[in-house]
């Protein structure tokens, strides 16, 4: 299993970079998902009752997907100010931070939940399905000229 | 400003469907907890991104310009809104260059700031060119949403033609009525000694010779050549174009006529101009300050149009070619409507001496034996050509790489020093 991980991990590498090499931006959500789909297997064959090193991973995520969609648009021949590149970082650093303080409050929310039988997993999984909603209403939203 | 969503938008929207599509199959929260940052990031942010306005405005030191000279360009950028990041494209047209700073810069703008970004732009060649051209693409902090907007500002920029060292101008064979620079072959008042005569009752005390009186014994006048102007007309094929990377013989011509405008002008010639080819251009002639201006002007709008229609003299309005003009054509002799047209002016009696602006260094000779041939074959059409015009009595000058305008022009004041004018 961790052999199988490993090889889908450096697989996940390799679409990340040829992303950023060829300025491709939707490989680039292959590559996290690759890398999430790891994730997703080790905690399958684990079975534990829930991992607190999932905030974390989201975070991880979450930065890496900042700094390659970054790389991307340094693409552009725009040159911005000297200092710029350290303020972006800085922001990054700090989404990086709500990214983690967000995920371990829905972990922690998560563990609250999961005690408390079949209705809480209806409002769980009703609360995903309204988040996911909102996500694909809010990406439709049209341009405006 | 056009507004669209980054490539950020859909991948973040996809990693979250697909971490919560996998989180309710597997039952496990932590793979909702995984997307989570990327659908908080997403609601925030596209609830958030507010239109940024962006006003842009560019100016110009200086509405002319030599070609290969430099001119400041001053950009103002206006934000009533901030803008975290503006990324300003400068559009420049073919031939504009960027002599100093970037046609690329990215800013961040605050509320009701303004910020000045200079520039300065080189044109390497002569022409007319619309630099009022700025693409704006802005981001939001989260990068989630894209404006564009194209700014376009009437500026226009006149790259005027480098002039050709040239110190001595040719010589029409008859003069205009009007004082100026050139000693006419007729005689009357002027500087320039023509001849004696006999006294008659009339002429000035001033204009006797006494010494040839006294060994005459008889009252003797001197008579002078006066000082006229003339009337040249600067006829620019623009039916073709022999161009080879940077040069051209468009260019060449353009840079000619304007150097001899200037130069006819300088001594008080009137100078009218006709660009005869797909676009029939001309300018009556005329003198002075005002008229240099519109010469160049006018000689800056010539481009090659092209055409498959005849074209022949008498399109041209009679009062652009005065009588007793001289007739300055310039062209790359490629065009046969141009050489009849030249041929056709001679026949009207007109003054004719044609720049050959030389196409054969801007043409390969070919690669293979028949191109080689084809080429030589070519260059016996151009001297077979050469030598019909001169038979008619056009003086031609060649002028191309090896061979200066000034020689060029010179070649040309010889053979018309030596050679009889053929009357057709």
């Amino acid at each position: 299993m961790t052999e199988v991980g490993a090889r889908v991990v450096l697989v996940a590498l390799v679409v990340l970079v040829a992303s950023l090499v060829l300025g491709w931006a939707p490989l680039l959500p292959a590559a996290l998902v690759l890398l999430g789909s790891v994730y997703a297997a080790q905690l399958y064959a684990d079975d534990a009752r829930l991992d607190g090193a999932a905030p974390l991973f989201a975070a991880g995520l979450y930065v890496t997907a900042e700094l390659g969609y970054w790389s991307l648009e340094e693409r552009e021949r725009a040159e911005a100010a000297p200092g710029e590149g350290l303020r972006r970082l800085a922001i990054v650093a700090l989404l990086g931070l709500v990214a983690l303080l967000a995920a371990g409050s829905l972990l922690a929310l998560a563990d609250i939940l999961t005690t408390r039988g079949l209705a809480v997993d209806f409002l769980g999984a009703a609360a995903a399905a309204a988040a996911l909603l909102a996500v694909v209403l809010l990406a439709r939203r049209q341009p405006e000229s | 400003m056009i507004r669209r969503a980054s490539p950020r938008v859909a991948g973040y929207a996809a990693l979250t469907a697909i971490g919560l599509v996998a989180a309710l199959a597997v039952r496990r929260p932590e793979l909702a907890v995984l997307v989570a940052p990327f659908a908080l990031i997403l609601a925030v942010g596209l609830r958030n991104a507010g239109d940024p306005k962006v006003e842009v405005e560019l100016a110009l030191e200086a509405d002319r310009v030599l070609e290969g000279g430099e001119v400041d360009a001053e950009i103002a950028v206006r934000a009533a809104t901030g803008v975290d990041r503006l990324e300003l494209f400068f559009d420049l047209p073919p031939g504009m260059e960027v002599a100093d700073g970037d046609d690329a810069v990215a800013l961040r703008l605050h509320g009701d700031e303004e910020r000045p970004i200079s520039l300065r732009l080189r044109p390497v060649r002569w022409g007319l060119y619309d630099v009022g051209e700025v693409e704006v693409r802005a981001r939001d902090v989260l990068r989630l949403v894209v404006w564009e907007r194209r700014f376009r500002h009437s500026t226009r920029l006149k790259a005027y033609p480098k002039e050709e060292a040239v110190r001595r101008i040719l010589a029409p064979v008859e003069t205009q009525a009007f004082t100026g620079s050139e000693v006419a072959r007729t005689k009357g008042d002027g500087i320039e000694y023509a001849d004696i005569r006999d006294y008659v009752p009339g002429d000035r005390l001033r204009s006797i010779n006494w010494r040839a009186s006294a060994r005459k014994d008889d009252l003797v006048v001197n008579e002078r050549h006066p000082e006229r102007n003339t009337d040249v007309v600067l006829f620019v094929d623009s039916f073709a174009d022999v161009r080879q990377g940077d040069r051209s013989t468009l260019d060449d011509a353009v840079r000619a006529a304007a150097t001899l405008a200037t130069r006819y002008l300088d001594r008080r010639d009137r100078v009218g101009l006709v660009a005869f080819g797909g676009i029939l251009r001309w300018l009556q002639p005329g003198m002075g300050l005002t008229q240099r201006f519109r010469l160049i002007e006018t000689v800056l709008e010539t481009d090659i149009e092209p055409t498959y229609t005849w074209r022949d003299v008498n399109r041209i309005p009679p009062r652009i070619l005065p009588p007793k003009a001289l007739v300055l054509a310039l062209t790359p002799l490629v065009d046969p409507r141009y050489v009849a047209a030249l041929e056709d002016l001679r026949a009207r009696g007109f003054d004719l001496v044609v720049v050959e602006v030389d196409p054969v260094g801007l043409v390969e000779p070919g690669r293979d034996e028949i191109e080689a041939l084809a080429f030589r074959l070519w260059l016996l059409e151009r001297d077979v050509l050469r030598s019909r015009l001169q038979g008619l009595g056009i003086a031609v000058a060649r002028w191309g790489d090896d061979v200066s305008l000034e020689a060029a022009l010179e070649g040309v004041r010889t053979y018309r020093r030596y050679a009889r004018l053929a009357r057709v």
